[in-house]
This record gives structure tokens, C-alpha cells and sequence, in this order.
């Protein structure tokens, strides 16, 4: 009878502390603008000029200025995403490859400082925009390989579904909530396992498929 | 689930896995342990250390039974009241056994502790709130619950030796009980791996720390659906079924030397261990 | 109540988020977070090195001697987990806990990180300086080096540098060696480190050896155990039997234990000839005369061991063939330890195991770069010869020579009679706090080297050590790199044109790459090989071996009990902590002795049936006192040691050496009696002898086991079968 009185005494408790928490734990989901909050990066880097859709006046010279995006598929420059659990930022080394040669922008204020970063040899400490929990493990490698490989669906709609419309922003900001029962919901619908065979399977379902 | 279900269901529930209405349909990750070959040597339990972000809790909090050394070694005296253990000590590494009807499971109040698809018994941190009822509802005594707050406050982890931290690993902080995984990171990347070329883990493919660094190769660990795994054959030819509570070739004398411990409790432990050896006319 | 209304469902809903913040608050996000942290991210990638994947380098271990070869998992830069490399021959891609234990001598917080004088810290260019000026002004045989056992290329320069300042004294020290076992064998077999075959040996009779823990090898001598108790090998199932007064881990696997008198091995194996010849084994008359008087009531009688078990032994040795003999730690550290050496390699002659399971080791083939083993004489030696004052300048590698000398050497006072101490040290330790200068080392994985193990399984092997990761302080260097610099200041004509020491080291080894194997290759592609594969294993001849252990000469003194002090002390040697330089690796104090099961303290273990006739329980701090020193520990209640000793593991009680070692325990190195092997002056690590006395506190002994003492009441946990009731030739 004792230690019954006890355990309702400690459940009493375990519920008081985790209520205590449960208001400050939970960030706000989104901003006014359905966004995650701004994030302040080193250089404001325009994902819309570089995977941004063409703009049909841009055909012709190179000398001219771009109006629209190029184009670049996101796994050009995330090159972890099919291959690591990370996406990965990539190397300073990979902007400048391309950068060197591109005469039009090189003395805007965004790329003379990334070239000031690349003679001084530093890494631009970029700041994570899509930062989950440490206790979580989140594979890139597993979703492209299924989404994109297997399934064959375009590389924008598979990256976007997490990541929003990249396109459109320039300093990626979230757009989803990135929470344990967002991902659930995907996880419970059946997807085509491939482009062909028409079989379908759901997400993995076991804690410790995602939680580290 | 209410409790009075839970209890009225109680003998359903503690044998769901075993019974087949959930059957290891790709993996069924499992141990087998030759007592012949340990030595005792404490390599596993350190590589332990190693892969997974153990804390050391220094001698003081270790006097109060709060060590966290996932993979221990137990040593045990012969009993019959010699002057000289003779026949030297015995040794037996003992970690979480992936209960498939696991007790500590069916305590937890908020579900941290459960059984994977592939025969695993994880252990939730972020869920897991510390009531400990998995710990004293454990048979074997291996789950280790954070007293205190070893990243931050204790100094298990001086700024220096915070760099050696397992990325892979989460670092457990007060108030969570912890377990060996079966180094279920390494399981996960090999998985993965397989999965990229549309296959499942070979043998040998993934070992866990300490099998990987036993200098005897006393601890074989792989999947026991697999037919070809090492850890299959040596399960199959010990006779030791993982769903019964008592093995058959129990019954009549045989000249086999694989049992699981404390078998009769129904939890159906997922390692095997292989009886010591002793030549008996030296 | 509850039982009604109680939800789970609820109840996870309302903790899922409370539950998350509990378990992380402080270690870590526990919930998504944007622009807090920053993206790990390279201004020029690697090719082989992709966020969030480990790469793997090879290099080798240096947490002992026994030269393993590791495989670092790298991961963002940093060095994470160490495995064995499988493509070595001494350790096939295992380890052992002190192995394993190398990232926290590499992580450890109390590393030395920039050079001190007096005290004071120092730039590098000053401390070169400092040396320049020094050993200019002396001659080359007021400088002395007193170093640890030594290979490669490190001892190459070395060697070179006290060349360059006309030195011959260098004194190999290690506290811990077999270094009467190896005097021995080289007489016997003409080598001193012959390759021992417990693969092969259908039984092994060992006399202290604990080569599963500590001795010589023990990641290669343990998958040779694994092999050799295999039951479906061709041989059958091995048959291990150990010797000694105090039970080693590899005592606690033997088949049968036997507590021998300390010190009476040499009988123990003469009464087995004995016992052998009568059994009718054809043994050559040298040897039955030499043996005539040791029958096995006399041997029964010295050594403690039954009649009835002298015979069992005899006829175990003389159908189990090949088996092999070994004589460990317990059997060399006494006066007369040379000849109990020399008795158990007379057994094995007599065995005829001599080319069947002890081997001709490899040859190497460069003499310059092959392992020097160190011995415990050198600091006999040194220590003469620093007292007599003609020692002005000592430079100190690899050893805590102020940790490890017996008080009754007066080695600190005598140190201090040089006027010149430099000291390459890891950590500010008990000898770096008696030096003028000391030079922050490297760690392991952040340093290049190259090894030849002194004890070589197999072919001869040149093991590279190489940096796994940047530097973590930027005040420290490699031995390697201290020495070029130091060779540059006297000959700037040979050492010049090397930038730093791996320009020397690639040199060094790709200008003699047809040697190693890589005649076919250019120099890039052998340079990058070697550092891919961790090692180079060098082409050459095996070695010869002769046998010609001998029985004259051998002579056992009766054993003179000292009433004053009536028992005898056993250093042991553990495998975690062995002669102390680990100790302030944490995961090596945490991890149980295995036999104690005792952490984070030292441990004298007394058998019970002394134990209680002098009144003593488990937890009573007791004093054990020598001629020498005492020692205060706590006293553990043991079964598996002779009840004439009593054993103190080495290894403990640091006095400086940073925040893990220091403080922890009593050193038991500090009260051994200055007594020597009279053959080999080495100094006999089992002839101190001493009493033992309560000091009236008690205290509760921090260790494993539980209250049951190892009892298992009844159940099957860890169970065991007797071997003819069980069929191992069927097993997988």
C-alpha cells in the first residue's frame, strides 16, 4: 500500500517537472512570415541566383548579368546529401571554382568578401539553418538515395519537401517544423518504392531508426 | 493502454516477440559469448567506453553503485571452500542481454524503453524521464541511470577530452537511464550501406566495439536470421532457441556448453553464452 | 484511482517535450534550432573526407612496448576511436583496454604544453638555446640519456646526437621487463626473444608468465590462447597450467593454479625433470645428474606443491607434446632469478619444445633501427654513476625514473647532483618536476615515428606511427623534430637540408625501400603505401636458434625466512596499470582490476587464512612495510595468492602527473629492497620481504563485486564444464 502511495506521489511529480519545462522547451514553430526565424549568415548568399529557375531573357551573353537563377541542381554544391548523413556546406575551394571565372559579379560587395575569406584561407563560418536536436539522426544519404534514385522524383521537389522552396530565398530559412510528428506523417504514408515496380513501403517506424 | 489492461494482458504482452506474432522478418541481431576463450581482460568494456560516450564517475560515485560501465566484467570464485581457487576464476562479460520479452519494457511509464523491428531493446534518452522502474525490473542489473550531470558539472569530460566524443552517440545527461545498444550506430551506418546497394548486412560486416577489439574473438555478434552468420550456426549447433524458455537439449545429457542466463525468468535473452572449460585431470 | 483513469497515451503527450529537456538541457539542442550553431565546413576539402563520415589512418600504438598496430577512426578533424589494424601480425586487427585508452593520453588535460626552465615558461628557441650552450661547454662523457626501450628511427637520432656530443652513456630503463628472461634466453637459445607458439603447443606449463595481461605481448599472445584452446585444432583443446605465488590474470584462466613458494620455480622445475626421467623420458645424463637430488618430496617439501601434483605435471608434460615452458615476471625477480630462468629452459630442452614451439624470431635486417629493449639495471647504473657526481648534463625520454626507483636507491637525490636536467615528458610527472628544462612532447597522434617491436611473432615488421589529427596545442613537439633540431645545432652539414623530422623520416625510409619490399616502386607510391598500410613488413631471413640450455652451474640457496619481516612482497604487474606511465588515463583507473575487481585506488592482497591470523578483514588500512619504505593501503582478501606474500599492484600512487593519477594509491616501487639477480645485476623485483600491520582504519573497498564475493548462489550465470564432458569438435 506504501509504495502505491509512493509511485502516485512520484508520477505527481514527474508531471510537475515536465510541465515545468514544457513551455520554455518548445521553440516557436514558425515566424510571422510561416518561416523559421531569420538567420544572420556571414555572407548573404542567394540561393535564388543559384538554383533559382532561368529567366528566358538570360539566353545569350555572359558578359550580361543573369536576371534569373541558374539553375544548379542543389546536390552540385550539397554534395554530402547522397552520400553522408550531412548535406554538407560546401568547401570555400567549390565557390571560388566557379566564381573565378564569372567576371560579371566579382566586384560585388558578397563576392569580394568571399574572396576576402578565400586569400585569408578561412572558412566562413556559415550558421545552421536547419539545426535538429542532437539526440536525432536524420540521414540525408537515405532519403536522396530513395527519393531521387530510386523513385526518381526531380531532385527540387524530394530537398524541398524538408527544406521549402529554395529557389525562392536567399539565406535559406526553415519552412517546416521539423518536429518528431512532421516527420511522422511521412513516415506513415506508403511511398513507391521505386519508379517502376509500383510496390510501396512506409517509413521506418522504430524509435531508434531516428533517435540516436 | 491502461494499467489494469496491462495487468490483466500481463503474460500476452511480456510474450509478444517470442511467440511470432511479430516475427524478426530481416534482422534479429544477437551475441554468442565463449567463456572458453575470455580472459577478462576488460579490453571490451573500455572500447566500450571508447565507442560510446561513457562517463567516468571517479571512485567516490562509483562507491555508490553508480558506475555506468555498459559492458562489465564479472569475476566469480569456485564456492566448494578450498583454500586456493585452483581452477582459477571465472570470468563472464556481462551487458544488456536484448531481452525478446523484455521486463524493463513493460515497466516503463512512458514507453522509452521498446522493442525494435530488428530484435533490439533501445533505449529512448529524450523520452526517458528517470523513473528507474526499467532498472529495478532488469534481471541481469545492466541499465545505468545518470545520477548526476556528467557533461556538465561532473568533469567527465574535460573541455580536451570533449573531442573524443562519438558524434554518432548521444551524451546522456542527468536523470536518463542508459543501456548497451549493441553499438546500434554501427548498425544503422551498415544498414545503410546495404541499403545502397539493395541488400542486407553481410556477416561479419558490422562488428560492435567490443567484439571488434576482444583479443580472443571471444564475442561473435551478427544477425540471427541470417542463415550464413557465424552467430547462427554457433546458436544452431548449441541447440539454443532463442523462443523457448527452457532448451530441450536440457532434457537429456549432451556434450553442448551453450546456455543463457537465468533462461526460466521467460525474458529470452538475446545472447548466448558457451560454457567455460576446464580439462579435468591436470 | 489511477487504475481507471490513467491514460498512457496522456501521460506521453504532456512528458514528450518536459521529457526531451530533461534528458539534454546542457549537453546539447533538444529541440530545433536555427542559426545557433555553426556548419562544420573547409576551405580546400580533402578528397577522401566528407562531413559526417569517419576516415580511418593507420599508425601504431604507444601505450606499451609491444608495438600493436591501430586504426584511428577520424572524424571533422578529430581522432575518436582507435582500432587494431588486421594487417598486422603482432595484433591482427585487435587491442586491449590500454590500447584503447590511447586517445585520453592524447586528449588527457594535464598535457605539458609549452617548454619550462625552472619552472618558467619558455619559448622553443630559447630551450634549444639553452642545451647549445650547455653541451658546448661539456665534454661527451659528463652527458648521460637515460631512455625507455627504444626503435626506429627515433633511436637513430638518438643515437646520433650522442654521437654528436661524443656520449656513450645511454641507459635503456624500463621499470617493467623481462629483462632476466632475456639474458637467459639468449644463453639458452642464442636469442633473446625467441617466437613462442602457444598456438602450437598442446600444453603450457608457465611460471608467472601473465602473458594475457601484461607480459611482453598480450594481444598477440592472447589470440594465440584463443587458438590454442580450440578444440577442434588439430592438436585438441590446450591444457594451460600456471605457476606462482600470486594469481595473474592469465593464472585465473589456467586449467589448475599451483601457489608455488615464492621463488622456488628453478626447483619446481628441476623436480619435474626428475619426476619426467623416472617416468621414463630419455633425458641426457648431464642433465639426470644435475637433477639426481631434486626427488619430489624434496621439491614438495621447498616449493609447496604436492607430491601427488608434481607427478600430475610430469605426466601432463609428457603426453602433451609439444608443450612449452614459460618463466614470466614471478619466476625472474629473485637473487638467484637467472638460474629459475635457466632451470624452466633446461625443462624445455629436456621437452625437446626447443624448434617446435620456441622459434627462431625474424632477423632484422637493419641492426640500427631494431628494438633495444630497456632493463632495470640501467637505472642501477646510472644511479652509481649520477651519485659518484659525473653526470653534469641528463637528458630523460621515455621514463619517470623518480616514480619508478626504489627509495632505497636515493635516485632523487643523486639526479639532483647533475646540473643539467632536460626532460621530454608528456605530462608534468614526478622526473619532469626534478628537470631544469622540459620539453613538451607529441602526443602519439600527433606525432611521426617508426617502430620494430623487440618481441616479433612473426617476420620482422617496421611499424609507422603517424599523426591522426592536427596538433591540439601548439606548444608541443615530436621527439623526432627535438631531436633534428638538436642534430642541426652540432652537425648543420648532414642534418641541414631536412625541413623537419618527417622530411628525414621519408628519406630515411624510402632511401632504403628496396630493402623493405618496394624495390619494384617509385618513391611516392612506396612512401604512400607505407603510411596506407601502417607498416612495412621487411623481406628477410629467419633467425637461427640453438639449444643449449644447460644444467651446470645451476644452484638453489635454501630460502632464509627473516623473522622481522615475514613475509614477501609481490609487485604485481596489472594490465591497466603496469609501471604507472597510464595512470592518468581515466578509462584505465575506471576499468576493474580484473581479479579485485578494485578502481581508483591501490590494494594489498593478503590471503584469508593469514589475513586471519593476523586479525586483519577486507577494508582495513594496513601498513606494509619493507628495510626500504611503507605503504598505506587498503587490504583485499584474496585466495589466489600464497599465503607467505602478500602483492601491491605497480603503477599507483603518483605525486604528480596531473588530476587522474595523482593521489591515487601508494607506490609500491618506493619500498623495494635494493636487491639484484647476482647474474644480470637486475634489480629482483620479488626479494623484498616485509611485515604487515593494522593501522586501525577501516574502510569500505570500492570495487565491482558485489557483497557476494563472487558467489554466484546457485544460479547458472558464468558456468563451467569439465573438458571430457563436453565435444568441441563439432563447434563453429
Amino acid at each position: 500500500m506504501q509504495s502505491f502511495f509512493r509511485s502516485i506521489i512520484l508520477l505527481a511529480g514527474l508531471f510537475f517537472y515536465a510541465s515545468s519545462h514544457a513551455a520554455d522547451a518548445l521553440p516557436p514553430l514558425t515566424t510571422a512570415d510561416n518561416l523559421g526565424p531569420k538567420v544572420e549568415q556571414p555572407i548573404e548568399f542567394p540561393h535564388n541566383r543559384h538554383a533559382g529557375l532561368r529567366d528566358p531573357a538570360d539566353a545569350g551573353d555572359p558578359s550580361v548579368p543573369a536576371k534569373g537563377g541558374m539553375e544548379i541542381n542543389c546536390m552540385y554544391c550539397h554534395t554530402g546529401a547522397r552520400r553522408s548523413a550531412v548535406a554538407a556546406i560546401p568547401p570555400l575551394q567549390k565557390c571560388i571554382g566557379c566564381h573565378q571565372t564569372i567576371n560579371s559579379v566579382r566586384e560585388t560587395p558578397r563576392i569580394q568578401k568571399l574572396f576576402e575569406y578565400w586569400e585569408a584561407k578561412k572558412a566562413i563560418p556559415w550558421k545552421k539553418v536547419h539545426d535538429l536536436p542532437d539526440f536525432v539522426r536524420f540521414n540525408h544519404e537515405r532519403h536522396i538515395q530513395r527519393f531521387i534514385f530510386a523513385q526518381g522524383k526531380p531532385v527540387q521537389e524530394a530537398c524541398g519537401y524538408c527544406h521549402g522552396d529554395v529557389r525562392a530565398m536567399t539565406v535559406a530559412r526553415r519552412s517546416k517544423p521539423l518536429s518528431m510528428g512532421w516527420c511522422a506523417t511521412c513516415h506513415q504514408k506508403d511511398h513507391p518504392v521505386d519508379a517502376v515496380s509500383g510496390k510501396t513501403s512506409h517509413g521506418p517506424n522504430d524509435c531508434w531508426q531516428c533517435h540516436k | 493502454m491502461s494499467v489494469s489492461n496491462l495487468l490483466e494482458n500481463w503474460s500476452k504482452v511480456r510474450h509478444t516477440h517470442p511467440v511470432g506474432d511479430v516475427p524478426h522478418e530481416e534482422y534479429k541481431w544477437a551475441m554468442a559469448i565463449d567463456l572458453d576463450a575470455c580472459t577478462g581482460c576488460n579490453a571490451c568494456s573500455v572500447a566500450c567506453y571508447a565507442e560510446n560516450n561513457i562517463a567516468v564517475v571517479g571512485k567516490e560515485k562509483y562507491a555508490h553503485g553508480q558506475a555506468m560501465h555498459w559492458m562489465r566484467i564479472e569475476r566469480y570464485w569456485d564456492e566448494d571452500e578450498r583454500e586456493f581457487p585452483d581452477q582459477g576464476a571465472q570470468f563472464l562479460p556481462m551487458m544488456c542481454q536484448q531481452c525478446e520479452a523484455a521486463p524493463c519494457e513493460t515497466v516503463c511509464p512512458v514507453g522509452a524503453t521498446n522493442h525494435t523491428a530488428d530484435g533490439l531493446n533501445s533505449q529512448v534518452y529524450n523520452r526517458c524521464v528517470g523513473s528507474r522502474y526499467c532498472s529495478a525490473n532488469c534481471p541481469f542489473k545492466v541499465r545505468y541511470f545518470n545520477w548526476w550531470d556528467y557533461p556538465d558539472q561532473e568533469n567527465a569530460w574535460p573541455d580536451e577530452m570533449k573531442q573524443q566524443l562519438n558524434p554518432d552517440v548521444t551524451v546522456r545527461t542527468k536523470g536518463v537511464m542508459e543501456k548497451c545498444t549493441f553499438c546500434v550506430q554501427r548498425l544503422t551506418a551498415a544498414k545503410n550501406m546495404a541499403r545502397n546497394e539493395g541488400r542486407l548486412v553481410k556477416d561479419g560486416e558490422v562488428q560492435t566495439a567490443c567484439q571488434q577489439a576482444c583479443p580472443t574473438n571471444a564475442i561473435s555478434f551478427g544477425n540471427l536470421v541470417d542463415a550464413e552468420s557465424r552467430v547462427h550456426k554457433q546458436w544452431k549447433q548449441q541447440q539454443v532457441e532463442l523462443a523457448e524458455d527452457a532448451q530441450a537439449k536440457d532434457e537429456y545429457f549432451t556434450d553442448l556448453r551453450g546456455y543463457r542466463i537465468l533462461e526460466d525468468l521467460r525474458a529470452y535473452p538475446s545472447v548466448m553464452y558457451l560454457e567455460r572449460v576446464r580439462e579435468s585431470a591436470i | 484511482m489511477i487504475e481507471n483513469n490513467f491514460n498512457r497515451r496522456d501521460f506521453l503527450k504532456v512528458l514528450g517535450w518536459g521529457g526531451a529537456a530533461v534528458t539534454l538541457s546542457g549537453c546539447g539542442f533538444t529541440s530545433v534550432q536555427d542559426g545557433t550553431e555553426t556548419v562544420v565546413s573547409y576551405v580546400e576539402p580533402t578528397e577522401y573526407a566528407l562531413p559526417g563520415i569517419g576516415v580511418y589512418f593507420n599508425s601504431t600504438c604507444a601505450q606499451c612496448d609491444a608495438g600493436c598496430s591501430i586504426t584511428g577512426r577520424v572524424r571533422e578533424g578529430r581522432a575518436l576511436k582507435l582500432e587494431g589494424n588486421a594487417a598486422s601480425s603482432i595484433n591482427r586487427g585487435k587491442m586491449c583496454g590500454l590500447g584503447q585508452a590511447g586517445v585520453q593520453a592524447h586528449y588527457n588535460p594535464d598535457r605539458l604544453r609549452e617548454p619550462m626552465f625552472k619552472g618558467q615558461p619558455v619559448a622553443w628557441d630559447k630551450a634549444l638555446g639553452l642545451i647549445d650552450e650547455k653541451v658546448k661547454t661539456l665534454k661527451g662523457d659528463d652527458v648521460a640519456f637515460l631512455t625507455g626501450g627504444m626503435s626506429g628511427h627515433v633511436k637513430v637520432l638518438f643515437k646520433n646526437y650522442m654521437d654528436a656530443l661524443g656520449s656513450k652513456n645511454h641507459y635503456v630503463y624500463e621499470a617493467v621487463s623481462p629483462s632476466v628472461v632475456r639474458a637467459a634466453n639468449k644463453k639458452a637459445y642464442g636469442v633473446e626473444a625467441p617466437r613462442l607458439r602457444l598456438d602450437k603447443a598442446k600444453a603450457v606449463v608457465s611460471f608467472g608468465a601473465d602473458f594475457l595481461g601484461a607480459w611482453v605481448s598480450p594481444v598477440h599472445f592472447s589470440q594465440q590462447y584463443a587458438q590454442f584452446r580450440k578444440g577442434n585444432r588439430p592438436e585438441g583443446r590446450g591444457v594451460l597450467v600456471q605457476i606462482e605465488p600470486k594469481m595473474t590474470l592469465t593464472g585465473a584462466n589456467a586449467d589448475r593454479w599451483i601457489p608455488l613458494r615464492p621463488g622456488t620455480d628453478g626447483v619446481l622445475a628441476l623436480g619435474i625433470i626428475h619426476a619426467l626421467a623416472k617416468n621414463g623420458l630419455s633425458v641426457p645424463a648431464d642433465v639426470a645428474a644435475a637433477v639426481k637430488d631434486y626427488a619430489p618430496e624434496r621439491v614438495s617439501q621447498e616449493t609447496g606443491v604436492s607430491v601427488e601434483q608434481i607427478g600430475k605435471l610430469a605426466a601432463l608434460l609428457k603426453t602433451h607434446t609439444p608443450s612449452l615452458v614459460l618463466a614470466g615476471d614471478a619466476a625472474e625477480g629473485y637473487q638467484h632469478g637467472s638460474q629459475n630462468a635457466a632451470a624452466i629452459a633446461l625443462l624445455n630442452r629436456v621437452l625437446g619444445n626447443v624448434g617446435k614451439t620456441i622459434e627462431a624470431p625474424a632477423n632484422v635486417p637493419f641492426p640500427q633501427i631494431a628494438a633495444q629493449g630497456g632493463n632495470r639495471a640501467a637505472l642501477q647504473a646510472l644511479n652509481g654513476k649520477l651519485a659518484s657526481g659525473k653526470v653534469q648534463m641528463l637528458f630523460v625520454h621515455g621514463a619517470n625514473p623518480v616514480y619508478t626507483a626504489p627509495l632505497s636507491l636515493k635516485f632523487k637525490e643523486n639526479l639532483n647532483k647533475a646540473t643539467f636536467k632536460v626532460v621530454f615528458a608528456h605530462y608534468m610527472d614526478e622526473t619532469a618536476l626534478q628537470a631544469d628544462l622540459v620539453l613538451p612532447l607529441d602526443s602519439a597522434l600527433e606525432d611521426w615515428a617508426t617502430a620494430v617491436p623487440e618481441y616479433l611473432p612473426e617476420g620482422a615488421q617496421l611499424n609507422v606511427q603517424q599523426p591522426l589529427m592536427e596538433k591540439l596545442h601548439a606548444g608541443t613537439r615530436g621527439t623526432g623534430d627535438i631531436l633534428l633540431a638538436l642534430l642541426k645545432q652540432r652537425r648543420a652539414n648532414e642534418y641541414g637540408k631536412f625541413d623537419d623530422f618527417y622530411a628525414y623520416l621519408r628519406n630515411a625510409v624510402v632511401s632504403i625501400k628496396g630493402a623493405l619490399g618496394g624495390g619494384g616502386k617509385d618513391e611516392d607510391t612506396f612512401w604512400a603505401e607505407t603510411l596506407s598500410e601502417g607498416l612495412v613488413k621487411l623481406p628477410g631471413s629467419g633467425g637461427n636458434l640453438s639449444s643449449k640450455a644447460s644444467a651446470a652451474g645451476l644452484h638453489f640457496p635454501a630460502v632464509v625466512e627473516d623473522a622481522a619481516y615475514p613475509l614477501r612482497l609481490i609487485p604485481s604487474v596489472t594490465a591497466n596499470m603496469r609501471d604507472g606511465r597510464n595512470a592518468n588515463q581515466p578509462w584505465l583507473q575506471e576499468s576493474p582490476d580484473p581479479l579485485t575487481t578494485i578502481v581508483w585506488d591501490s590494494w594489498v592482497e593478503i590471503h584469508p587464512k593469514t589475513a586471519a591470523k593476523l586479525g586483519i578483514v577486507e577494508g582495513d588500512i594496513v601498513e606494509v612495510a619493507s628495510k626500504s619504505g611503507s605503504i598505506k593501503a587498503q587490504a583485499y582478501l584474496f585466495p589466489g595468492i600464497h599465503p607467505d606474500a602478500v602483492s601491491v599492484p605497480l603503477g599507483y600512487g603518483h605525486e604528480a602527473m596531473g588530476r587522474y593519477a595523482k593521489g591515487v594509491g601508494a607506490n609500491a616501487f618506493a619500498m623495494l629492497d635494493a636487491v639484484s639477480d647476482q647474474e644480470t645485476g637486475e634489480l629482483a623485483m620479488n626479494e623484498t620481504r616485509v611485515k604487515i600491520g593494522k593501522t586501525g582504519q577501516r574502510i569500505i573497498v570500492i570495487k565491482e563485486e558485489g557483497v557476494a564475493g563472487g558467489k554466484q548462489a546457485g544460479k547458472k550465470i558464468a558456468a563451467r564444464l569439465a573438458s571430457d564432458k563436453v565435444d568441441l569438435s563439432k563447434e563453429v
